[in-house]
């Protein structure tokens, strides 16, 4: 399923991965199978609104779901040993890190910073409490913490929300991990602090050979900091680039939906940004067919009722029948406007003229 | 500061109601002594000027003599020589407590709404359920009686520290187990219930990433955060315990202030249940203000954000 | 908005876990066999205790002294001499007797009537009084809450069997007093929840409504708010029942209670002394099993009622 050739670098190997909750309604099926390939080094980025999977997607790679009414399917391999299913614990704070996206709430509130920075050092790397405080200290300096010595015995609330931040980072450093699952690692920041932070995660992958993940719902992050991009939606792999190619080559209508929603410098001013109208999908019963059908400018009847399997072109694969950029694309728009809805009853009104 | 002051105006009254009533009780041959003791008690004196000094003598410490034909000793001696007797149980009931109530606590809300927790839960509210006398009685039973794992009887000369039957470490076992098990089942539940919500939080998802083992997880991170309202409860808990402490003193016969109060109601020796209720109340009341310092002061997060503010509301 | 993205993505992890839970918590919106089981047993303790005089029980006075056949070892003849008791559970007496030879599923049913008697008038009173109190400082605010509030306060400081004890003293034993004095003291949790739950309830639309309508305070305070607030209060009122038959109990089991009778607490008490404990010990248990299955099915009673109305409210509970 995966375009990537499976090479023996690939660190994370996942094919038709699942995760399904049971609840009261059903099964939610928020992961409904999830094929990608990383290779050592690299970076992948998950692009997809909330409710697309790509946390519950990250969490059950980490396996850090709750176990009781969660249900894992498919493989996961991570170094070659497959791990879908079983225990993580083993990896946790040796190879395998992970950034939150809050790090107000990811940090314990009522233990000092610098000791939970030192946690797995002590516990996975041996280290005396003297040890691991030197360390800290060194790591708060790299990842750019001013005064070090006193942030060492502060408590989350009294730091900044970047300074927060940074210390995650520090603590997924300290861990000296293979790879590194970052979660909106900047969502919950400024701008300014964005750039800083993922220049340093960038920076400091190059220096360690660490491979990422990086979770975002921002486009524009993913194409200037991932080797690939992976698009999700309703749970399901909607399109899966190399970076360079998502935005020149974008294929699938969610895909550019996403773009459009993106502001850019260059856009004259009052630009309206465009939003995607409707709703995530039910995840106890999603939709026959294309998960996106329901909003998607371009859906036809087979839309509806089909699913599109994924059409692979070398390294970029995306699932749809009416790819951007091609004239059956365009043809579908046509037919849509001139009904004034989609297949799916979707309205469509000429200020969503796209291009 | 206004409960204070209505406290001690509840005194006024009471202790005039007290005099006369004393009076009455003495056999009528010992009119001349009432005599003798209404004049040096002030008894004859005013209403106000009789509370005035009792009020004056109370807190330098005084608590006048007792209400007795045979001159019992004051009772400041009284309670100098009962209260740590009393405070002895007290404590070592809490330490039970904390001890049952924790691991009850932790385990239940690691595994909420498995059949674990729904046994541990059943088992508090049992607990829960039994009032402290019957507690007593079944423990003393299964402990002592059957078993003879504990001595039956406290005395109050021997020596505290030592593992044998004969050592008051050993005897107090018992009733603190007594008094500690309703304290654990109330913590325990509380303890649960913040636990389980620390439990959902995304740190503890953080620390599980980091490797942390789940053991030290429990104890160390989530217990931490979730303490809080247990110290407040605990604090406020002491002044019950004087409650239930009565009922243990009297049933394993413990000289404490419990049992002291027992003895005074049944001689109708006023003094001293005044003077006992009112230590006890005032006892009661500094610790329901340091419990509230306490809380506020303990948890960083309360001491800063708006949330915090809104939580200390709901608990007082 | 960041915020509420962040929120959104957590959620989408603890959805797993909440909504889960949801689920469970849907299933427990019926009050449960184990519910109806408790009402079964108070109904008929109650029952019991009420009906005791013309129940075809045993006096609970008499005693029962049991004879059997010994050699006289003096005049060498079979005799008719009395057994020792206590006598073990047998046919005659269900739950054995007590070291005086007094049957003692009769004393256990008689010792019921006060205890219970004690329970409903305290928490009639508490109910009434704590409940119309806390109804007004909720819905009038204003100095008149202040006011009681403050009361209440004042009497939520005290531990409660200490002031017992002292006005039991003053005063004398009576069902009265007791009940009264038990029933002064339930007025502050019940009269706090009531104004709580009034304050809640009164910021409510459907009384914005009826006040807009022109209803009298009279009347919005009978028809809207108290029908929302009397669930919550019977929910208390049970554990109030359930903790001043414990009170009862311990007052009996310290010799302090209503003169002359013997509650639950003095019969635990007088099975209590280590020789019969060890000979015969249903003597104190047999009242002690009621006394907790009584207390237990009113807390019980009272825990399903909050899960199924949802009302957790925070109330102090002790001996």
């Amino acid at each position: 399923m995966s375009p990537m050739t499976k090479t023996d670098s690939a660190i994370l190997e996942v094919e038709n991965y699942k995760v399904g909750f049971r609840t009261e309604r059903g099964l939610a099926k928020a992961v409904n199978g999830v094929s990608f390939s990383l290779e050592k080094g690299k970076t992948i980025a998950i692009v997809g609104e909330s409710g697309s999977g790509k946390t519950v997607l990250n969490r059950g790679l980490m396996g850090l779901l709750t176990d009781s009414n969660t249900i894992e399917e498919g493989s996961a391999k991570f170094m070659g040993e497959e791990i879908a299913g079983l225990s993580r614990q083993r990896f946790w704070g040796t190879n395998i890190a992970m950034i939150f996206q809050d790090p107000m709430s990811s940090l314990n509130p009522v233990m000092k910073v610098g000791k939970q920075v030192a946690e797995p050092l002590v516990l996975h790397q041996g280290l005396t409490k003297k040890e691991s405080k030197k360390e800290v200290i060194n790591l708060f300096k790299l990842v750019g913490i001013p005064d070090p010595e006193k942030r060492f015995s502060e408590y989350p609330h009294q730091l900044s929300g970047g300074m927060r931040q940074r210390v995650m980072i520090s603590i997924a450093l300290a861990i000296k991990p293979d790879l590194l699952i970052a979660d909106e690692p900047t969502t919950a920041l400024d701008v300014t602090v964005q750039k800083y932070i993922l220049d340093l995660l960038q920076e400091l992958q190059d220096e360690r050979k660490m491979s990422v993940v990086l979770i975002t719902h921002d486009l524009g992050v993913a194409r200037g900091r991932a080797d690939e991009i992976l698009v999700m939606y309703g749970g399901k792999v909607m399109e899966h680039a190399p970076s360079e190619k998502i935005f020149t080559e974008m294929s699938h209508p969610y895909t550019e939906a996403l773009t459009a929603a993106i502001p850019r410098l260059k856009d004259p001013k009052h630009t309206r940004l465009i939003p995607i109208p409707g709703s995530p999908p039910d995840l106890v019963h999603p939709p026959v067919g294309c998960k996106f059908a329901p909003r998607c400018v371009y859906a036809q009847e087979n839309c509806i009722n089909e699913e599109p399997a994924a059409t692979v072109k070398g390294r970029h694969s995306y699932s749809c029948f009416y790819p951007v950029g091609t004239e059956k694309n365009k043809d579908a728009y046509q037919k849509n406007a001139a009904q004034g809805h989609t297949a799916a009853g979707l309205k469509i009104s000429r200020r969503r003229v796209l291009k | 500061m206004v409960t204070f002051g209505s406290m001690s105006f509840l005194g006024d009254p009471l202790f005039n109601i007290l005099g006369p009533i004393a009076g009455d009780t003495e056999s009528p041959e010992s009119l001349k002594i009432i005599e003798a003791a209404k004049a040096e008690y002030h008894l004859d004196k005013s209403v106000p000027e009789q509370w005035g000094r009792w009020a004056w003598d109370f807190v330098r410490g005084d608590f006048g003599v007792q209400f007795s034909t045979t001159g019992q000793p004051p009772v400041s001696d009284l309670i100098k020589e009962r209260l740590p007797r009393t405070l002895e149980l007290m404590f070592i009931a809490q330490l039970f407590a904390l001890g049952l109530a924790i691991p009850w606590a932790v385990t239940s809300a690691a595994r909420a709404n498995s059949r674990i927790d729904k046994g541990l839960t059943m088992t508090s509210f049992a607990a829960i359920s039994l009032p402290s006398f019957a507690t007593a009685v079944l423990l003393y039973y299964v402990f002592s009686v059957k078993l003879d794992w504990l001595p039956d009887t406290y005395n109050a000369i021997d020596p505290f520290w030592g593992f044998s039957h004969d050592h008051r470490l050993i005897q107090l076992i018992l009733p603190a187990l007594t008094l500690g098990i309703g304290a654990a089942a109330q913590y325990a539940r509380l303890l649960r219930t913040d636990m389980i919500t620390t439990l959902r939080e995304d740190f503890i998802l953080m620390a599980k990433s980091k490797g942390v083992p789940r053991k030290r997880v429990l104890y160390i991170h989530a217990l931490r955060s979730s303490l809080f309202s247990l110290i407040t409860l605990l604090a406020i808990n002491v002044g019950f315990m004087i409650g239930g402490s009565i009922v243990v003193e009297s049933f394993f016969r413990i000289p404490g202030i419990g049992l002291a109060i027992i003895e005074a109601v049944l001689r109708d020796d006023f003094p001293v249940v005044l003077a006992i209720v009112m230590l006890v109340s005032c006892g009661f009341m500094v610790l329901n203000y340091l419990a509230d310092i306490l809380y506020s002061v303990l948890d960083p997060r309360i001491r800063n954000t708006e949330q915090g503010q809104q939580k200390k509301v709901t608990i007082l | 908005m960041s915020v509420n993205k962040d929120e959104i993505l957590r959620n989408e992890v603890n959805e797993s876990s909440e909504v889960a839970e949801a689920g469970a918590e849907a299933a427990k919106k019926t009050l449960g066999f184990g519910f109806w089981l408790c009402a079964v047993w108070l109904f008929v303790i109650s029952m019991f205790a009420i009906l005791a005089p013309v129940l075809p029980l045993k006096d609970p006075g008499e005693n029962f002294v049991q004879y059997e056949e010994q050699e006289n070892p003096l005049t060498k003849k079979l005799e008719e001499q009395p057994t020792i008791p206590p006598y073990s559970p047998s046919s005659e007496h269900w739950f054995g007797t007590d070291q005086d030879a007094r049957d003692i599923f009769s004393r256990t049913i008689y010792g019921a009537r006060i205890s219970l008697a004690v329970g409903g008038l305290t928490t009639l009173f508490g109910l009434l009084i704590g409940g119309s109190l806390g109804m007004l400082a909720g819905f009038l605010k204003g100095w008149i809450d202040k006011l009681v509030s403050g009361l209440f306060l004042l009497s939520l400081s005290f531990p409660g069997l200490v002031l017992t004890i002292l006005i039991i003293t003053i005063l004398d034993r009576s069902l009265l007093t007791i009940s009264l004095t038990f029933g002064i003291l339930s007025i502050a949790p019940i009269g706090r929840l009531a104004r709580a739950q009034t304050l809640t309830f009164s910021e409510r639309e459907f009384v914005t409504a009826a006040t807009t309508l022109g209803a009298k305070r009279s009347r919005i305070l009978l028809r809207e708010l108290f029908p929302n607030v009397l669930i919550p209060m019977i929910t208390l009122a049970m554990v109030v029942v359930a903790i001043s038959i414990v009170g009862e109990g311990t007052l009996a089991f310290l010799g302090l209670s209503v003169q002359g009778s013997s509650t639950w607490g003095k019969l635990i008490l007088l099975g209590a002394d280590i020789s019969t404990l060890q000979t015969s010990p249903w003597v104190s248990f047999i009242p002690m099993s009621f006394l907790f299955l009584t207390v237990a099915a009113f807390n019980f009673m009272s825990d399903r009622l909050q899960d199924v109305f949802d009302t957790r409210s925070i109330y102090v509970t002790h001996d």
